[in-house]
């Protein structure tokens, strides 16, 4: 009896695969968590040799002054002054490509950067020399040096509940410090996993996907606008490399359970779950029930 | 004392368990009971399964529910995270955190099948919800809460809302970020309230917000008195279901008083059978596949952190929606100022499922029809009916819309305050617009149905070899199998009560 229907409705033939298939797919994959992985901070020193104050110069001239203005005192279009932004805003903004513009209305946005890395280099020496150049306005903030991470996950003193932001005197600092950090200044904008959001009059929020931990120091010292800036006074060296290494962090982040869906929350759970759960759900129960 | 017949007839179809049927009917004479209950009739259209798809994914919430309970610890009490044995999780180390929190990262990585269980467990509230709500749509919209269904009609809403209530209390267990930042936006609903708000909040977090017992409490709703609730009410609205009996599309042989179907034994059990297991199947290749809620990402809560995009989970997220929506209007009564969430939070769900607890009382208005119905109506029959059903999802749709406010606005390149105008345009124009096209459409559907010429169903037009044609199976022919596949179930019962009733 039972065999004669499961020939004729195949009602247990279905199931069974799937339960099958669930099991060892899902098993398989639910072991595969990703692993912690770190990687220690590179500083970018800034160029103080003329030669590539000069050939930043030339750079300046033919790709920016148009906007910024002469020796960038500003002044010509809606481009603000560079003479003190500093060698880190020139950083952020030319390696994340967002300068040159091509017209001073458009927000600036995150682009494939439009020098190779000496050019950068050459341009950085040349907006940081600035201030001495035009003989005015202090000098900006230096690319940021990022400290490294500490070897053990609750920082080099290892005395474990001490509380993350007490500062333990070495150089070094870790993902936990970072993370703290993180929502109480960044995930109100960037999002709890650093997937971006919305800022009213349609500025868009990026994602932090593509911040490399240079470009992640620099923004908080830069804060290219819309976005604050965040001086050391509000947060501190040891809190921006912290940060930096948590934004990174988070590109990989050791966060098992499956298919990362997490950047867009709720929403998009709840998307997956009436679609690929119940819709695959209604699809079985119409070839199991009668229509019309 | 059963009759030899029916206990000759049980053994002959149930020759498995026959020594079984020996043994209780001796003691009990309980066959005919047996039989009754093993050749109910259900009837196989597949809309009537969803139901069933609702049933098997609660099955699936107890039990991995029961699983987390080992596990998760429900206090607020603050510790410091410093895992001595097992996976640490190096970004939260050193960090205060509620003991609640800390307990379901212990689940997430440490206890195991923890995280399985614990993303099985919220895959199976998303398809269970789901499922409720199709459910809720299918009774709506083919008019199956009529005369004499009410009752179940209105212990189906109940569910819902309790259901809805009994998720968003999950969701607010684990004191994560998103976990708080709900929590808070719950009790400055509540703290609205005019008059008592302040001391409804006061009694309920046992003092100021977010206080020391609130995780307490809230887990005692959510792992006993929600689903002591809803096994309750779940029960009595099956054993109204199996009392009146299922309703039935209309179609040949199908009348007021019969139903046609499968029986319990063996084919829908068969089928009821193989269903549950694709609903695991499902539900815990999701959990295996697809992260969801990972709270340590989202970082325990404080009341000073927030996180862009933080939204509840899709079936509450309407009220969410409409605390976005709301605008910013002030009201007085009585010398006080009604602070501003409680109109949107409570006083729109409650207007809306006032309306619904009520809509029987109005349909019969509307059609007067004060008859008992088995047969179900098709939806295009009743275009008002189905207008309202239909103004209703827009409206639904639109407040669910507006809780993804900034991710719609980020994804699209829209500005958000463009988003928020066209949805608080939206949540107005919208079920109108819905109600009309979908009247609009009934009607032309009904004017397809009274074409003379209408499409043969079912029937297969085959040219033999000797150049003739010949019809394969007739429209609606009955499926009559081996098994017995289809019954018609003589209800005399139910003509009886009928008859009585008038
Ligand atoms: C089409 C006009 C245009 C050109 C060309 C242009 N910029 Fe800009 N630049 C702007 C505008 C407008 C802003 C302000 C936009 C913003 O902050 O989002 C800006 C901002 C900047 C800033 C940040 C200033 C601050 O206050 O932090 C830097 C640094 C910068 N530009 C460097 C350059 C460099 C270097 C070049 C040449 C390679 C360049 N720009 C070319 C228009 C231009
Ligand atoms: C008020 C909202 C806001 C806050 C708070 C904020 N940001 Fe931003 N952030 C922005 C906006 C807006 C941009 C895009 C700026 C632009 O268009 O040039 C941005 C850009 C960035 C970028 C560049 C991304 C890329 O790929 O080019 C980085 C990196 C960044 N933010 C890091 C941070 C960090 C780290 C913090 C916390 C210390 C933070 N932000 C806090 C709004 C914010
Ligand atoms: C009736 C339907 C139910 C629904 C809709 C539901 C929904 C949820 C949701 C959405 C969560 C959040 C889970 C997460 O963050 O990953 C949750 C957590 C939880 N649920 Fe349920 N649940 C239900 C029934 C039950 C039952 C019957 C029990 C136990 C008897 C239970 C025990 C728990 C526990 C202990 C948690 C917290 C553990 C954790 O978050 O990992 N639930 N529930």
């Amino acid at each position: 009896m039972i065999a004669a229907l499961l020939r004729r409705r195949r009602v247990l033939a279905g199931p069974l695969a799937v339960v099958a298939v669930a099991v060892v797919v899902g098993s398989v994959l639910f072991m595969a968590g990703g692993a912690a992985h770190g990687q220690t901070g590179q500083s970018l020193l800034v160029s103080t040799n003329s030669s590539d104050i000069l050939a930043g110069q030339t750079l300046y001239d033919t790709h920016c002054e148009s906007c910024h203005g002469y020796e960038g005192k500003g002044g010509v279009t809606s481009a603000p002054a560079l003479v003190s932004v500093g060698a880190a805003a020139a950083d952020f903004y030319l390696t994340t490509g967002r300068m040159p513009l091509n017209n001073p209305a458009n927000q600036a946005l995150r682009h494939h950067p439009y020098f190779d890395r000496t050019q950068i280099r050459q341009l950085d020496a040349y907006i940081a020399a600035l201030p001495g150049i035009t003989g005015d306005g202090p000098p900006g903030p230096a690319i940021p040096t990022v400290a490294p991470l500490c070897s053990s996950p609750s920082g080099s003193g290892g005395s474990g509940g001490s509380g993350n932001r007490s500062g333990s005197g070495s150089g070094c600092v870790t993902l936990s410090e970072g993370e703290s950090g993180f929502a109480l200044n960044c995930a109100e904008c960037h999002q709890a996993a650093g997937s971006g959001g919305m800022l009213s009059k349609g500025n868009v929020i990026p994602t932090l996907r593509n911040a490399n931990i240079t470009q992640v120091a620099e923004a908080m010292r830069v804060g290219p606008k819309p976005m604050p800036v965040f001086g050391p006074k509000e947060i501190s060296n040891k809190e921006m490399s912290a940060i930096a290494h948590y934004v990174e962090y988070l590109h990989q982040p050791a966060s098992p359970g499956g298919l990362r869906i997490s950047g867009f929350g709720p929403i998009a759970e709840g998307f997956v779950g009436i679609v690929f759960g119940f819709g695959i759900l209604l699809f079985a129960v119409r070839m199991i029930g009668t229509r019309g | 004392m059963s009759t030899t017949q029916e206990r000759a007839d049980t053994q002959k179809r149930f020759t498995l368990a026959k020594k079984g049927f020996d043994e209780a009917d001796d003691r009990f004479a309980s066959s005919r009971w047996f039989v009754s209950v093993l050749d109910k009739i259900f009837p196989d259209h597949w809309s009537f399964m969803v139901g069933e798809i609702a049933l098997d994914s609660l099955i699936l919430l107890i039990l991995t529910g029961v699983y987390l309970t080992f596990f998760f610890i429900p206090n607020s009490r603050d510790v410091v995270y410093a895992p001595t044995a097992g996976h640490v999780y190096a970004p939260l180390v050193g960090q205060h955190m509620s003991e609640a929190y800390q307990s379901v990262l212990n689940i997430s990585f440490n206890v195991r099948f923890g995280l399985l269980m614990r993303q099985a467990h919220h895959w199976a509230a998303l398809v269970f919800l789901a499922a409720v709500v199709f459910h809720l749509c299918r009774i709506f919209f083919t008019g199956a809460f009529r005369k004499p269904r009410e009752t179940n009609w209105i212990i189906g809403l109940t569910l819902w809302m309790i259901v809805m209530l009994e998720g968003f209390t999950g969701y607010s267990l684990p004191d994560d970020l998103l976990s708080g930042t709900g929590i808070r936006v719950i009790y400055s609903v509540l703290e609205g309230i005019p008059f008592v708000g302040t001391w409804i909040t006061y009694d309920l977090w046992g003092g100021r917000y977010p206080g020391t017992t609130f995780i307490t409490r809230l887990f005692i709703v959510h792992e006993f008195i929600f689903p002591a609730l809803i096994v309750g009410l779940l029960s009595a609205h099956l054993m109204i279901l199996w009392r009146q009996k299922h309703t039935d599309f209309p179609g040949p042989g199908k009348t007021e008083t019969n139903i046609r179907g499968s029986r319990v034994w063996p084919q829908y059990a068969m089928k009821a059978g193989g269903l549950a297991m694709i609903v695991s199947g499902v539900i815990f290749a999701l959990a295996g596949l697809v992260q969801i809620n990972p709270v340590w990402i989202y970082g325990p809560y404080t009341p000073y952190t927030v996180s862009t995009g933080s939204t509840p989970d899709w079936y509450v997220a309407w009220l969410d929606g409409a605390v976005r929506l709301w605008p910013h209007w002030e009201f007085r009564s009585f010398g006080h100022e009604i602070a501003n969430p409680f109109f949107p939070g409570l006083l729109i769900p409650g207007v809306v499922f006032t309306l619904m607890y009520l809509w029987p009382v109005v349909d019969r208005k509307i059609y007067n029809d004060h008859e008992r119905h088995n047969l179900l109506d098709r939806p295009r029959d009743k275009p008002f009916r189905t207008g309202v059903g239909v103004a209703a999802i827009v409206f639904f749709a639109d407040l669910t819309l507006a809780t993804g406010d900034d991710i719609l606005s980020n994804n699209l390149h829209i500005p958000f305050e463009r988003i928020l105008e066209v949805l608080q345009y939206g949540v107005v124009i919208g079920p109108v617009a819905g109600f009309l096209i979908a009247y609009k459409a009934c009607k032309a559907l009904q004017r397809t149905d009274a074409h003379p010429i209408r499409h043969p169903v079912g029937g297969m037009i085959v040219r033999a070899a000797d150049g003739s044609y010949h019809t394969l199976g007739e429209a609606h022919a009955p499926h009559a199998g081996e098994d017995g596949y289809v019954e018609v179930e003589k209800a005399e019962e139910h003509a009886e009560e009928h008859a009585e009733g008038r």
